[in-house]
């Protein structure tokens, strides 16, 4: 199998004919070749090693070669950094921009967090997001700027059902309009890539009922 | 205003340093990555507070008995008197930051069972516990670096403690990954919270980022360690092609079971053997028996949760679910999972009293990496909660702390003498894990240890890498041999060292093992 690695500006290419029923980071370990990449727990749970995994971005202790389409039709697989974020070295980029804007967006509680059973489900799958840039990666709209990306939808969805500081929650809102709102075109392939599977249409819906449909919250709804 | 340092952002880190600036402190918190890449977040089955919600009677003084007990009586008894005490006020905060605890029916924040406890006492989210507190620790912490209070200094590894000319610790010096930048950081206490040290052990359950640097540094600069020998087998591991994966002792807590087949019989062995805590015997009990049942691993063990109904696999174990979908192409509702014990978390490491002090003065330590409540065996549900109280009890001490003397030196010395070598880093490393494995096996003795003692002396250590890996292999070696001596010094069975020459526990040991590095020589006492 042709295994095909971006380092640079260049692509390294490696042959290999061991097994497939590996992850693509077992796939590089393996290949013994000095590629530097980011990883911690290996399952899937902690976002670092998103990678463009045949223009795809996934997770590399998540994405098996034997069920890969590039790999079981055509022998080969291609292996790529992020392409939004500034490169550091070979497969490892500086997503230190993800972190930032939700700084800047004030994604914290004022207030200690208000209860509500029925919003629990919600607020755990919020949680999950692992902060690995795959939804900003794949979204059509989004380059560094002003953009945020759907982490923000998901992290603020969570706090606007716990926050009760309404200075604050206000904030928050106009964060979310003016970082995320007015820059979305709903292509939805967020959440097609999502490798937590959080359903970032529901965090978007939420989000846009809250900070922009008015009405909504006049009759109640939310 | 009181300058602190925190050395790692895990759950410890993050509540030290989110309560160091609550208490006025000026924090800078260091770590390879963001939270988000943390060991923490792979914690999955929950975290122990005697709420009594459940209508059995439970008590704070029961979950202290249950610890020390679960640690073979050789805990800190004033740190788990605490701990235990503390632990419904954490739920609570934990809760207030915006923790999504999974409740019951009242709203309360709901309980299951976990190893070596009777009661229902073990608070849990889900089965993604240490990834939810995560999430909301970091939104507590975002809030404080806003406000100016926490500067967050990502990328830096640790290198070494800075000093004093009255030997109080006051700072670190730190190496970025990317850049080789050295920086140094200066305060008037040092925080240190950087997990276990899973490399001695190679690639283990944990996160490959916790490589136990820090620990083994601060042993040879003086600080001293304690129990080493006492590294926690977790009994039910799965083995994937990446590396092998934790099934959660929620799993056995939600009714799971594990048998071993004989005669083409199921043998659910736990209950045969301990009929009364069966499954949830703490985990030292249960990785012997597997061990054991499987005359050393011949045989195969399973975990069977097929008797488990879908919401309670899928929901309330959404972890294993997920790992076995995922990595083992297997169904838990419809096939047992093979299962065996691997090396999971350290009971010991930096030597703190129950303040979380180390014998430095201006030097904390918690969590993972710091020793103090879990004895010779850590009961599951007790290392998030000892993450929390931990980064609580360091960040209220450490704020009264002010440097006396003057900083000696401000950089590592040792970066001019380096030299890069010619043995291979992945070769030095995996003999290192490998001699580990061999000789500090859920099973111990002499000839072993010794013979693990020998391979050791014989390891060239001088390979052809980065700075920080160079050092890094030294230091493994340093804190490996230091193992090995600890777990030869206390000749007698103990939680979760076991000798097959000394199989009987023996009160002249009931005593934690001390470890320090005077003069380039491991001293134990």
């Amino acid at each position: 199998m042709k295994v095909k690695i971006k380092t640079g500006d260049d692509y390294q290419i490696f042959e290999y004919n061991g097994e497939l029923n590996i992850s693509v980071i077992t796939l590089i370990e393996r290949l013994d070749a000095p590629i530097e990449y980011s990883c911690s727990c290996l399952q899937g749970i902690c976002g670092a090693c998103a990678m463009l995994i045949n223009s795809q971005p996934r997770l590399a202790c998540k994405t098996f070669l034997n069920e890969e389409r590039m790999v079981i039709e055509y022998d080969q697989i291609t292996i790529e950094p992020l392409s939004k974020f500034p490169l550091i070295k070979d497969l490892k980029v500086d997503r230190s921009i993800l972190f930032d804007v939700l700084n800047d967006c004030e994604i914290w509680l004022e207030n200690d967090c208000e209860y509500d059973g029925q919003d629990l489900d919600f607020e755990y799958e919020m949680s999950l997001c692992l902060m690995c840039g795959c939804c900003s990666e794949v979204c059509p709209n989004y380059k560094l700027g002003d953009f945020a990306g759907a982490h923000l939808a998901v992290s603020a969805s969570k706090l606007v059902n716990q926050e009760s500081d309404e200075k604050h929650l206000k904030n928050i809102k106009n964060n979310y309009k003016k970082h995320f709102f007015s820059h979305c075109v709903k292509s939805t392939a967020c959440e097609d890539v999502c490798p937590m599977k959080i359903p970032t249409q529901r965090a978007i819906s939420k989000m846009n009922r809250k900070s922009v449909w008015k009405i909504w919250q006049l009759l109640n709804r939310d | 205003m009181v300058d602190i340092i925190v050395v790692g952002s895990g759950i410890a880190g993050l509540t030290a340093s989110i309560h160091a600036s609550d208490n006025g402190a000026r924090v800078s918190l260091i770590s390879p990555d963001y939270s988000e890449r943390s060991q923490s977040v792979m914690a999955m089955g929950g975290i122990n507070a005697a709420l009594d919600t459940k209508g059995e009677n439970d008590s704070v003084k029961e979950h202290f008995t249950d610890t020390i007990n679960g640690g073979c009586e050789i805990n800190n008894r004033k740190a788990v008197e605490m701990l235990t005490r503390d632990a419904p006020g954490i739920i609570d905060w934990l809760s207030r930051i915006g923790t999504s605890f999974t409740r019951d029916a009242n709203g309360s924040v709901d309980l299951r069972n976990f190893g070596g406890q009777k009661k229902k006492r073990t608070a849990y989210a889900g089965s993604r516990t240490g990834k939810q507190i995560v999430s909301a620790l970091v939104n507590a912490c975002r809030k404080r670096e806003s406000e100016g209070k926490i500067k967050r200094f990502v990328g830096y590894r640790f290198l070494s403690l800075i000093f004093t000319d009255k030997n109080e610790c006051c700072g670190v010096n730190c190496i970025h990954e990317d850049t080789q930048e050295i920086k140094s950081f200066t305060g008037d206490a040092v925080i240190i919270a950087t997990g276990g040290y899973n490399q001695l052990f190679g690639k283990i359950l944990g996160s490959v980022q916790n490589d136990g640097f820090a620990t083994a540094k601060l042993f040879t600069q003086g600080v001293e360690l304690a129990n080493l020998e006492m590294v926690q087998y977790h009994p039910t591991t799965v083995s994937t092609s990446l590396k092998r994966m934790l099934i959660t002792e929620a799993a056995r807590g939600e009714g799971g079971r594990l048998f071993v087949e004989r005669d083409g019989q199921r043998h659910y062995f736990m209950k045969e053997m301990y009929p009364e805590l069966a499954d949830l015997m703490p985990r030292d009990v249960v990785s012997r028996s597997i061990y054991n049942v499987s005359d050393g691993g011949k045989r195969e063990v399973f975990l069977d949760l097929t008797h488990l109904d879908e919401d309670t696999v899928k929901i309330r174990l959404d972890e294993v679910w997920e790992i076995c979908n995922r990595y083992l192409n297997l169904n838990p509702l419809e096939s047992p999972i093979p299962v065996f014990p691997a090396p999971h978390y350290f009971m010991g490491g930096i030597l703190t009293d129950e303040n979380h002090r180390t014998n430095i003065k201006g030097l904390y330590a918690a969590g993972e990496c710091s020793c103090q409540y879990h004895g010779a065996n850590r009961l599951g549900g007790n290392s998030l909660l000892g993450a929390v109280h931990g980064g609580l009890i360091c960040a209220q001490n450490a704020v009264l702390e002010k440097v006396e003397g003057n900083p000696v030196t401000a950089v590592d010395d040792e970066v001019d003498l380096y030299v890069n070598g010619d043995e291979s880093l992945s070769h030095a490393l995996g003999e290192i894990s490998d001699i580990m494995n061999e000789s500090m096996g859920i099973y111990r003795n002499e000839e072993g240890l010794k013979k693990g003692l020998e391979r050791l002396n014989d390891l060239d250590t001088n390979v052809n890498a980065k700075y920080y890996d160079c050092q890094k292999v030294r230091l493994l070696k340093i804190l490996a041999k230091a193992s090995i001596l600890s777990a030869l010094s206390r000749k007698e069975s103990r939680g979760a060292h076991q000798r097959t020459d000394y199989p009987q526990s023996d009160k002249n040991y009931e005593k934690a093992t001390f470890v320090t590095y005077e003069n380039g020589k491991i001293v134990i006492r």
